[in-house]
């Protein structure tokens, strides 16, 4: 094997020969430098490779023939050759993305470049802590050498802030180091360890000044302006490295005299940590350009390095799989994103948008987003989790929030970015050369963060049993993107079709409940599909992520294990992101959306690991066995579902986000996403059952259920886009299943579930029809349409069973939940609640009137003379649904009757008593079958009756109408429909007023001016950024020395 | 006066350097005065080391007709501090060049020495 100390005889010898290069070629040159990097990453590589297979030992290499204290010596263990691998990998890729200015500026920079790498890979494997000073002190003049390079004015004046920065700190090492010697008498790390210095009198100071000085490379919030200002200005392939590589070899160096500080410097750390990372992101709130939001952004994933280091002894032994997950993602994430940088060259993060015109840019971008944010599959997300469950497992509840605080707010604006770069509009920025040697490094990055996340994930035994298999087939139809709508989407039908195949028929004989979910996901997830026939082209993008959501769905329902859950929920809040953002308008409203299932997903993550802990393990089960902070633990979990089903308080992302969303899109995240959350209640509840804060709490439930059914239905009815009032419907349908489960009760139950089922029929029936009109009509504005029942008549009876469903009239299966409702909640004694709901379902009428009426019936608009039917391809799911709907409603004990068998294991008392098809309870019977043939036979009578007594009826034509005695000149506007609830709003317009959002918008406006307000201590000047720097060390040194 | 030995004088001279440098880096406006105060700020840190690696009474260590061949040992100052304030002088001349460096191509640029014109990067 290559000795390690050839990797600095290399670096030296390149650099040195590069000199003679001068007036030789520089393609020549480049290749040169290009086989000196990739022989010193080969080195590592080896040595990584040793040590995971071989079981090498970890070797000491004394220089110059001596043992220390004599002579330096390295040292190459397992962790050093992963970081030299990780680093020399970044600084292969940089130097074949930096091509273009290696031939501009020459030899030099060659020179600059090898020698930087070089300085790293001694600070890794030096042992000696002169030794260390020296070669950081080249990494950073090699650094400043770099930023000179660029010729403008911004990245000079920067690149000199850099430099007086980076010398008072290392001046402050120095000091440091020659006091440690004088107290240690060597500079022999391993010597250092075991003096331990921090107790004598003095020494103490020495060590305080080396980690001070070490943890100042690494940039802490508030004193790090001239790194920021670095990252801004220079060269984005320069600020890669900084932020990949250098920053890398500086949480190193930090692990390796941590040991001479000893246990106290523990503390010190994780508060500077937890410091930077929740001040650098609260920061990047207000940042609009990008290379200084990845600054941020960079500076704030250091912080939450320094966090778990403060935090090893609460981690223990998963201190170095969390540090390496968080690591490795920031490292791979922030260069790709700086490399991404440098290819789209816009400065403000607006200007993005522009990468979107190549796919696979913006493909690489979301990659990079994700696994910073720390979704699955990639390394950090296991890093993450394992993070929060230590930290509960040790009680750390105020570390944990602050961490799942700090990672809130760094999702904020970068997934606001990544919406600009999705939706901003790029008709007018300018184009971007696309190189392949810029692309490469970047495609790299990316794939190595999904193949660690792979590996990561199955280091934690709960995680490694998730079945990858149907996340392989979405990355296949990923690569086939290129191929036309119709394909991938009867591909997409087959793949669920065959997962559904191999799943569901043992839900249905062992888990009931299970099964209702896993069918509406699966079976629903194939209608909606079957919808998207109707689109012409390619459809980029849109099949794999649909299928993200769906198998993240699936695997909600598969857990066993609390990880797994949380996999699952993660991915379908991935998935559905995307869709949600495929809508023309959706960028703010993704967001949203994004903002709050993140929140909630946080949430669900605390609410998770203070559930585990203590009992040893992560199974589902754990949550039934609750002891500690129970009342935390529901709460949270509570509130986290609830983001998903939109219920009053977290519902504001909803109407936006499914009335924006595409025609097929809407019915998947109204008719099946939202079931997530609600099936995630019902985990929760029948886990929690006996535990007496649940009675506290689902009747504060209760009334939030009640009161979103009314607010739902009430905005509903004063909405002029026929998609958002649907959404709106959702809320309130939400809210009633919200209300149902809150009573605990067995008909209650039922009646969440009645609920549960229809809703999935009929929002899907009516979302699937809306849209597909949409589609014909080309306005979701009612106002804009009318009289289209004889141009669509399929349309318009599916909508008319759609809202007879929905608005609970006999006979269809809306009733069935209303019957159930009502003799809930009367055997509940919940009369007030109760009352609202009720009230909230005549509102529903008002709507769902509104909605057949404007649409269908009333004057034809001109322009709508010649629309045709809806899509085929959307009468045939719809059709489909509307039989299930209609198979429901006549014969409801089919699903029922097993369902109240599943409920009785929770709720024993109270059940429905089935007698064939008639359903009694204490108050009242009901017969699914009968009351569908007796309505009908009414319908048949009122039917017949009618054609009888217009027999004789005349015929008229549109424009065949007189108004009292008043010809109107313009028929078409005589459109009654717009604002047709005038009167009600002025009655009940204040509960549906904006409160809301206006809470959440002042939440906002409050971090954001927060942000605005505290970035102004970077003032741009060098000298207050060195008085930050001196301020800091004094702060930090009474602190220390409390 | 019996205290104030010579380990101590360059000690406490190396300090009030290393403060004056600061200083300068600090309150100077001077592009130019600010690599100043940087270099004294070096040269304090160079006299603390020498003066660290100091032992009373005793010489360089360098082998010559000063020092009894036999008892080297006691008879020079340890000579590593000595030997790492040579690095650390190259270093510090390293980064001084650079820096001025910097300070020539921002003069190149914007014909001004005075730091506060330099402050087009912030927030």
């Amino acid at each position: 094997m290559v000795g390690p100390i050839y990797i600095i005889a290399i670096a030296l010898g390149t650099a040195f020969s590069l000199g003679f290069f001068k007036k030789a070629n520089s393609n020549f040159s480049f290749a040169f430098m290009l086989f000196a990097m990739a022989f010193m990453t080969f080195i590592s590589g080896q040595w990584l490779y040793a040590f995971l297979t071989q079981q090498q030992e970890t070797i000491q290499i004394f220089t110059a023939g001596f043992k220390p204290p004599f002579s330096i010596s390295l040292q190459m263990g397992l962790h050093e050759s992963v970081f030299l691998s990780l680093i020399n990998i970044i600084g292969l890729l940089a130097a074949i993305y930096l091509y273009d200015q290696f031939r501009e500026k020459g030899v030099q920079m060659m020179m600059v470049f090898v020698l930087l790498f070089m300085g790293l890979n001694v600070v890794i494997m030096t042992r000696d802590i002169f030794n260390l000073f020296v070669f950081l002190e080249i990494a950073s003049i090699a650094t400043a050498g770099l930023i000179i390079l660029d010729k403008s004015i911004n990245a000079t004046s920067a690149g000199f802030k850099y430099i007086i920065a980076t010398a008072i700190i290392s001046g402050i090492l120095l000091i440091g180091i020659i006091a440690i010697y004088y107290f240690a008498g060597s500079l022999f790390i391993n010597d250092i360890i075991k003096l331990n210095l921090i107790y004598v009198k003095g020494g103490a100071v020495a060590v305080f000044l080396v980690l001070i000085a070490i943890i100042l490379e690494l940039k802490p919030f508030p004193a790090n302006g001239w790194a920021l200002d670095v990252y801004e200005a220079a060269h984005p392939g320069i600020g890669a490295i900084i932020s990949a590589a250098s920053a890398s070899a500086g949480i190193f160096v930090l692990a390796k005299i941590l040991p001479i500080v000893g246990d106290s410097g523990y503390y010190i750390i994780g508060l500077i940590g937890i410091i930077t990372f929740l001040g650098s992101n609260l920061l990047g709130l207000k940042q609009d350009k990008a290379n200084r939001l990845l600054g941020y952004s960079s500076i704030g994933q250091i912080g939450l390095l320094l966090t778990i280091i403060g935090l090893t002894p609460y981690l223990g032994d998963k201190t170095l799989f969390i540090a390496f997950g968080v690591l490795i993602s920031h490292a791979l994430a922030k260069a790709g994103l700086f490399w991404l940088a440098g290819i789209v060259n816009s400065e403000y993060i607006k200007g993005w948008a522009a990468i979107r015109r190549n796919p696979l840019l913006l493909v690489l971008m979301g990659t990079f987003i994700f696994a910073l944010v720390g979704f699955p599959p990639f390394p950090s997300f296991f890093a993450k989790w394992e993070l929060i469950m230590q930290l509960a497992n040790n009680d750390k509840i105020i570390w944990l929030a602050l961490i799942l605080i700090g990672s809130f707010i760094e999702g904020i604006y970068l997934f606001r970015w990544f919406g600009y770069a999705i939706k901003e509009k790029n008709e007018d920025l300018p184009e971007f050369p696309i190189k392949l040697n810029k692309v490469i490094p970047v495609s790299i990055v990316a794939a190595g963060l999904y193949l660690i996340g792979y590996y990561t994930g199955l280091a934690i035994p709960e995680a490694a049993i998730i079945n990858y298999i149907p996340l392989l087939f979405i990355v296949i139809i990923f690569a086939l993107d290129f191929l036309p709508a119709y394909v991938k989407n009867s591909i997409s039908i087959i793949g669920l079709a065959y997962y559904s195949y191999t799943i569901i028929p043992a839900y249905f004989e062992n888990d009931m409940l299970r099964f209702i979910f896993v069918v509406i996901f699966l079976v629903g997830g194939i209608l909606t599909f079957i919808a998207g026939y109707a689109y012409k082209g390619k459809r980029r993008g849109f099949y794999p992520v649909a299928l993200i959501m769906y198998v993240g769905l699936v695997q909600i329902i598969q857990a066993e294990n609390l990880l797994q859950f949380f996999f699952g929920w993660e991915l379908m809040t991935a998935g559905s992101y995307f869709l949600i953002i495929r809508g023309k308008k959706s960028m703010a409203h993704a967001l949203s959306y994004m903002l709050f299932s993140m929140g909630g997903a946080y949430l669900i993550l605390a609410g998770f690991a203070l559930a585990q802990q203590g009992q040893m393990s992560l199974s589902l089960d754990v949550l039934s066995s609750l002891s500690n902070n129970v009342f935390i633990i529901i709460s949270l979990l509570m509130i986290g579902f609830l983001t998903k089903t939109a219920t009053l308080g977290l519902h504001i992302w909803l109407p936006g986000a499914h009335g924006e969303a595409e025609s097929d899109v809407s019915p998947m995240v109204s008719a099946i996403l939202l079931k997530a959350g609600v099936f995630g209640l019902i985990i929760l509840l029948t886990s929690t059952i006996k535990n007496i804060e649940t009675v506290s709490i689902v009747y504060i439930l209760g009334w939030l259920g009640a009161i979103t059914a009314l607010i739902g239905n009430l905005g509903a009815a004063f909405q002029e886009d026929a998609k958002r009032l649907l959404a709106y419907s959702s809320i309130g349908q939400l809210g009633y299943i919200v209300f149902g489960l809150a009573m605990m009760t067995h008909l209650g139950w039922l009646t969440a579930f009645t609920y549960t089922i229809n809703h999935f029929m009929y929002k899907a029936i009516l979302f699937l029809t809306i849209g597909a009109v949409v589609l014909r009509v080309g306005t979701h504005n009612m106002y804009e349409m009318g009289g289209l029942i004889k141009k669509m008549p399929f349309a318009f009876i599916a909508v008319l069973i759609g809202i007879i469903a929905l608005a609970g009239v006999p006979p269809l299966s809306g009733f069935t939940g209303k019957w159930l409702l009502y003799n809930a909640v009367i055997l509940k004694g919940w009369y007030f609640q109760g009352a609202i709901a009720f009230f909230a379902g005549i509102i529903a009428f008002l709507y769902l009137f509104k909605l057949i009426s404007s649409i269908f019936l009333g004057q034809l608009k001109d322009n709508h003379r010649n629309v045709k039917e809806i899509s085929i391809w959307f009468i045939i799911p719809i059709y489909i649904l509307i039989i299930g709907l209609m198979i429901f409603a006549a014969k409801p004990e089919l699903i029922l009757q097993p369902m109240g068998d599943i409920i009785a294991q929770y709720f024993p008392d109270g059940r429905l008593n089935w007698d064939g098809g008639l359903a009694t309870t204490p108050i009242g019977n009901w017969h699914g079958t009968h009351i569908m043939i007796i309505i009908g036979v009414m319908f048949m009578l009122l039917l017949t009756w009618l054609v009888v007594l217009s027999r004789k009826a005349q015929k008229v034509k549109q424009f065949n109408i007189v108004y009292s005695g008043e010809r109107p000149f313009t028929p078409e506007t005589t459109h009654i429909s717009y604002n047709i609830f005038a009167g009600y709003n002025k009655a009940l317009g204040f509960l549906v007023m904006p409160w809301i959002t206006n809470f959440w918008n002042f939440m906002s406006d409050i971090i954001h001016d927060t942000a605005g307000f505290v970035r102004r201590i970077y003032s741009g000047n060098g000298q207050t950024y060195l008085a930050h720097i001196i301020i800091y060390i004094v702060v930090v040194y009474f602190v220390f020395f409390n | 006066m019996e205290n104030l030995n010579l380990e101590i004088i360059t000690l406490i001279t190396g300090v009030i350097l290393v403060l004056i440098g600061i200083w300068g880096l600090l309150t100077q406006k001077n592009l130019i005065k600010i690599v100043i105060g940087f270099t004294l700020f070096d040269t304090g840190i160079h006299i603390i080391m020498v003066s660290i690696g100091y032992v009373k009474n005793r010489t360089a260590p360098i082998i010559d007709q000063s020092v009894n061949i036999n008892d080297v040992g006691n008879s020079v100052v340890d000579p590593v501090p000595q030997a790492l304030v040579l690095t650390a002088i190259v270093i510090g001349l390293g980064v001084t060049a650079l820096m001025l460096t910097y300070v020539l191509k921002m003069y190149q640029k914007r014909k001004s020495l005075e730091i506060n014109n330099y402050n087009d990067l912030k927030w």
